[in-house]
């Protein structure tokens, strides 16, 4: 989730109260105070929330919230007479562009600053880290209408942003730090996004970096802005929310036709609601007039139709709005979460464990009761623990995972016994004798399976003590077995045996191969047993 | 007053020596002087003898002592070798000079003028000359002797031991000095021979030899613990693959396929596949326009190609939805303790895998109300009494809620995930009615209920805490 950081002053000028009063009711909004200070205050957003990435958003949600200003906000937009053209050779590449023009600007460096941190956040939430949707904002009084959107080739030049030279396209993703972290992007195209202005002057590569030329200053009046990206409704969603955050900063928002359709609308959607459904769904009995009131202290625009009908207008900037039950959720939130009557739900059931925990549980119960101590060892391990180590063979059947974290984590075991080895090797300036056990899941294949292994260390464990613990295993769990020699390279040759019940091979025990012993760092005798528990199954 | 047999026996022969040394009673009691002394000790305790200790010196040459002994201290031989005045080049070729010299100054036998050497008259048998023929513990000689490196004292400790009126009174007494018996046999219980045997007497004071018994992990058994409290509220458990494809790890619960959390960032991938299952052209459906559920969807686009791969399941609702596809028909009660997978860095809070509780109560009727009801009546009963309610996200769920419990020393802390499951989610299975979905992180509940600061305690465990954490834990 992204952290937004908000100026303490300007969110209390923007929401007509103290910053205690925000701080206190930010959670109800749907984010956590991850830091604060006398300066500014972090929060984190649920990233259905990307109306909420900049001071705007949050003070024009909390007006509502706390009552000091409710209803949707309507946004006036006329048309620019700016024009913007989209090269049909994008189609493949970057098709999608919207557009709007943000006059009467007149931004502080609070301003500018939350609104560069709300592109960021944008970015990343709404744009999947630029590669959905990317936002650049130009200078517009820099440059001339009609602009156009075009598949450039590879070698145009322009002066990058913060650069003083002129640069190639492909040199900027080599050479620009902005290009370096997003040349993944376009790499693979044989055109290149490109926007310029009438006079052919590059304002913006797409979604890369902007050109010098349209920085954005204290200075700036009037606001070109262009959101590119691969799907359509999140590359105008992406511009309802920076226009409407810009009209909180005072700003006027004028229409630009792009290939002549007009964006951005700025109108809200409508939905109409069932007061019935929606008590249905929370348990609460709000009538048709509260659930209105309700609706506008979330900003949204509210009619009652009649008494089991409420119509919703959405704000333009609400992208998380999908279904009734978004709106249903927003009811609730302003309603309370803890004035809603909770209470046990009445439905009557009769519980049971699973099988296979049935299973676990009753291998518990017979190891505790043989003096095993259980263990609970991770299920990542490794092919050196699990293999090398044991002086086993590698095991086919094993999982990688695609991007391990570290080396010890790059398989899902695929036997216990390895584990518990690790446990005693972790333990070994520990009293002995240790006698543990684990039962669990490993997976082979892409089957997960129930394992038990059991190891026992001191100083006289040998094959006879094993034999006698397996024996006793497989009584207690009426589990008919025979024994045969093992060539399990783990144990020692003459002191192993498989365990085999209706002519399957189970499971595998004996002394531990003194080799095996050594690679984990342990100086006396171990004897182990491990069974596959889908016999008892 | 409980005796041992072979306290018994000390006090037998002192009744008779009244007072004797430790060699004396080793002899008499067949053991070894250091046992004898010990078994004294302890009637010494009882205050029925004392024990007096004896110390005796003896001094004994050293290997140079012993090579005087034969012809006389160094300064004696060389003083004997002067015959009137000699120069002191003379005299200093003498073997023994480098010695003899300061001790014959030292003693006056000589004196030296101008390089000349004059010897004393009269020059008497010194102490230490005496000591050297005869060494004898504590006399001046023999001290000087010691201090010269020609004689060494031995100690040797003996002991008196010696009954007290006590001792008498109690051995007056008749002693039953026969065989204690320790391990009572079969045939002694069934005669009855055992009323008449010495049975012997343990010292309660005496702390075993400590053993560990075979146990439940503390985790499991606070898993345990929450697992009958979800049977007892009517819940069925169900189990499933760690291994789950993208499908019903995302996909079917509403997460769109670009969603940040489905990345290698932050979970793991595997190169298999797993083909989807019937049915799933309505998730499709779901995710590109909303299908017959009443949403819009994400719109874009849906790869069935994206939804096979596998991953290891990132959370247990992938397998409360499968739970749920398979058993569509309410009233429904269900839970699932599993090890979930994230790919975290191992630290002191995070692991790569923890055990999740995810539970699921589908019912017509149901509310969000209920939801919070639950939570109410689950968290109390682990033991957390004040809970309240925080607006969460998921995309799976909707209206979503974070519960938060109290925790004394720590304060809110934010222990699970729950909402009621999205249209999105529930419909395409042919779910109609509302369907309560709860997460529950109960590592977590485990640490805090253990008092742990460390996660890895659970998956790595030291052997030690786990023998010394209480079974039963109030």
């Amino acid at each position: 989730m992204p952290v937004v950081k908000l100026n303490n002053a300007y969110l209390e000028r923007l929401t007509r109260t103290d910053i205690r009063t925000i701080r206190n009711n930010l959670p109800m909004l749907g984010s956590e105070v991850e830091r604060e200070d006398e300066e500014q205050t972090d929060v984190q957003f649920f990233p259905n929330h990307p109306d909420l990435c900049s001071a705007e958003g949050v003070a024009r949600a909390m007006r509502g919230y706390l009552g000091i200003e409710t209803g949707l906000p309507t946004y006036s937009v006329k048309s620019s007479g700016i024009s913007f053209s989209i090269d049909p050779n994008l189609a493949n590449i970057r098709p999608y562009l919207g557009s709007a023009v943000i006059r009467n600007v007149c931004m502080d460096n609070a301003m500018i600053e939350s609104l560069m941190n709300l592109q960021e956040s944008l970015h990343w939430v709404v744009g999947r880290n630029r590669k959905k949707v990317a936002i650049g904002v130009h200078d517009l009084d820099k440059i001339e209408s009609p602009f156009s959107y075009i598949a450039a080739k590879r070698s145009t030049t322009f002066v990058p942003l913060d650069y003083d030279v002129s640069m190639t396209m492909d040199q900027i993703l080599v050479e620009h730090p902005k290009g370096k972290a997003y040349a993944k992007i376009v790499r693979n195209q044989q055109l290149f996004p490109l926007i310029c202005d009438a006079k052919g002057r590059v304002c913006s590569f797409p979604p890369i970096i902007n050109s010098e030329l349209t920085r954005v200053t204290e200075d700036t009046r009037n606001i070109l802005l262009d959101v590119t990206g691969i799907e359509p409704r999140a590359v105008m969603v992406a511009v309802n929310i920076v226009c409407t955050a810009m009209v909180e900063m005072g700003a006027t928002i004028e229409s630009v036709d792009v290939d002549g359709i007009t964006t951005p609308m700025l109108a809200p959607a409508v939905r109409t609601i069932s007061v019935a459904a929606c008590n249905a769904l929370v348990g609460t009995a709000i009538v048709a007039a509260e659930m209105k009131n309700l609706l506008e202290r979330m900003r949204f625009g509210a009619e009652v139709v009649d008494t089991d009908h409420v119509r919703v207008m959405i704000p333009c900037y609400r992208a998380d709005i999908m279904h009734d039950h978004d709106l249903y959720e927003d009811v609730a939130i302003a309603y309370g979460y803890d004035r809603i009557p909770a209470s046990l739900p009445p439905t009557f059931t009769v519980g049971k464990p699973h099988p296979v925990q049935v299973i676990y549980s009753l291998v518990r119960d017979i190891m505790i009761g043989l003096s095993y101590i259980e263990n609970t060892p991770f299920t990542l391990t490794n092919e050196k623990v699990s293999y090398e180590m044991m002086g086993r063979p590698e095991n086919s059947a094993a999982l990688s995972v695609l991007h391990p974290i570290s080396e010890d984590q790059t398989i899902i075991r695929t036997d216990i016994l390895p584990m518990l080895m690790e446990s005693l090797s972790i333990n070994r300036s520990r009293e002995l004798p240790q006698k543990i056990f684990a039962c669990g899941d490993v997976v082979q294949n892409l089957v997960t399976y129930a394992k038990m292994a059991a190891v026992s260390i001191h100083a006289a464990a040998d094959f006879s003590e094993i034999y006698a613990v397996v024996d006793a295993f497989c009584r207690m769990a009426a589990l008919p077995y025979e024994v045969r020699g093992s060539r399990d390279p783990a144990f020692l040759d003459g002191r192993r045996g498989d365990v085999y019940v209706a002519g399957e091979m189970v499971g595998t025990f004996g002394e531990i191969n003194p080799d095996v012993l050594v690679a984990f760092g342990l100086a006396h005798p171990v004897v182990a047993f491990e069974i596959d528990l889908s016999c008892l199954l | 007053m409980d005796l041992t047999i072979n306290e018994k026996r000390v006090l037998a022969i002192l009744t008779e020596l009244r007072s004797a040394d430790a060699a004396t009673l080793s002899t008499r009691l067949d053991a070894s002087v250091d046992t004898v002394v010990q078994w004294a000790h302890l009637c010494a305790d009882r205050g029925l003898v004392t024990l007096e200790r004896c110390v005796i010196e003896t001094a004994v040459l050293t290997d140079e002592g012993k090579r005087y002994a034969a012809f006389g201290l160094p300064e004696r031989q060389v003083f004997a070798s002067i015959h009137g005045p000699t120069p002191m080049d003379e005299l200093t070729k003498h073997p023994l000079s480098k010695i003899a010299i300061g001790w014959l100054r030292k003693k006056k036998w000589i004196t030296i003028d101008k390089g000349v050497v004059t010897v004393s008259v009269n020059v008497l048998e010194g102490e230490d000359e005496l000591a050297l023929k005869n060494p004898v513990a504590g006399t001046v000689g023999c001290q000087e002797l010691v201090k010269r490196g020609l004689a060494k004292i031995t100690e040797t400790v003996s002991w008196i031991v010696s009954v007290t009126p006590a001792g008498v009174e109690i051995a007056a007494a008749d002693l039953d000095l026969r065989e204690e018996i320790g391990i009572i046999s079969r045939e002694q219980i069934l005669s009855g021979e055992w009323k008449n045997l010495p049975l012997r007497r343990y010292n309660v004071d005496t702390l075993p030899k400590r053993i560990y018994g075979g146990r439940l992990h503390p985790n499991q058994q606070i898993l345990d613990e929450i697992r009958a409290l979800l049977f007892e509220m009517g819940f069925t458990e169900f189990y499933g693959s760690i291994v789950q494809n993208a499908f019903w790890n995302f996909d079917s619960l509403y997460q769109p396929q670009d969603h940040p959390a489905r990345e290698m960032q932050d979970t793991f991938h595997l190169s298999e596949e797993i083909d989807l299952p019937d049915g799933w052209e309505k998730i499709c459906d779901v995710h590109i326009t909303g299908g017959n559920t009443g949403s819009t969807g994400w719109g874009g686009e849906w790869s069935p190609e994206i939804a096979r791969k596998c991953v290891l399941r990132t959370h247990s609702t992938s397998l409360s939805i499968q739970y749920l596809a398979k058993n569509p028909i309410p009233p429904l009660k269900a839970f699932s303790i599993s090890r979930v997978y994230r790919r975290e860095t191992i630290d002191p809070t995070h692991l790569p895998e923890f055990e999740q509780l995810e539970g699921i109560v589908m019912d017509e009727g149901l509310t969000f109300g209920h939801l919070l009801g639950f939570f109410k009546e689950f968290f109390g009963r682990i033991g957390f009494e004040s809970i309240r309610f925080r607006p969460g996200y998921f995309p799976y769920t909707e209206p979503s809620v974070e519960p938060e419990v109290w925790v004394d020393g720590l304060g809110w802390v934010e222990l699970g995930g729950a909402g009621v499951f999205r249209k999105e989610v529930t419909a395409p299975w042919g779910i109609d009615c509302s369907v309560l979905a709860w997460g529950l992180g109960v590592s977590r509940v485990s640490m805090l209920r253990m008092g742990l600061k460390d996660l890895r305690q659970l998956y790595r465990s030291d052997i030690e805490w786990i023998r010394s954490s209480p079974v039963r834990r109030v």
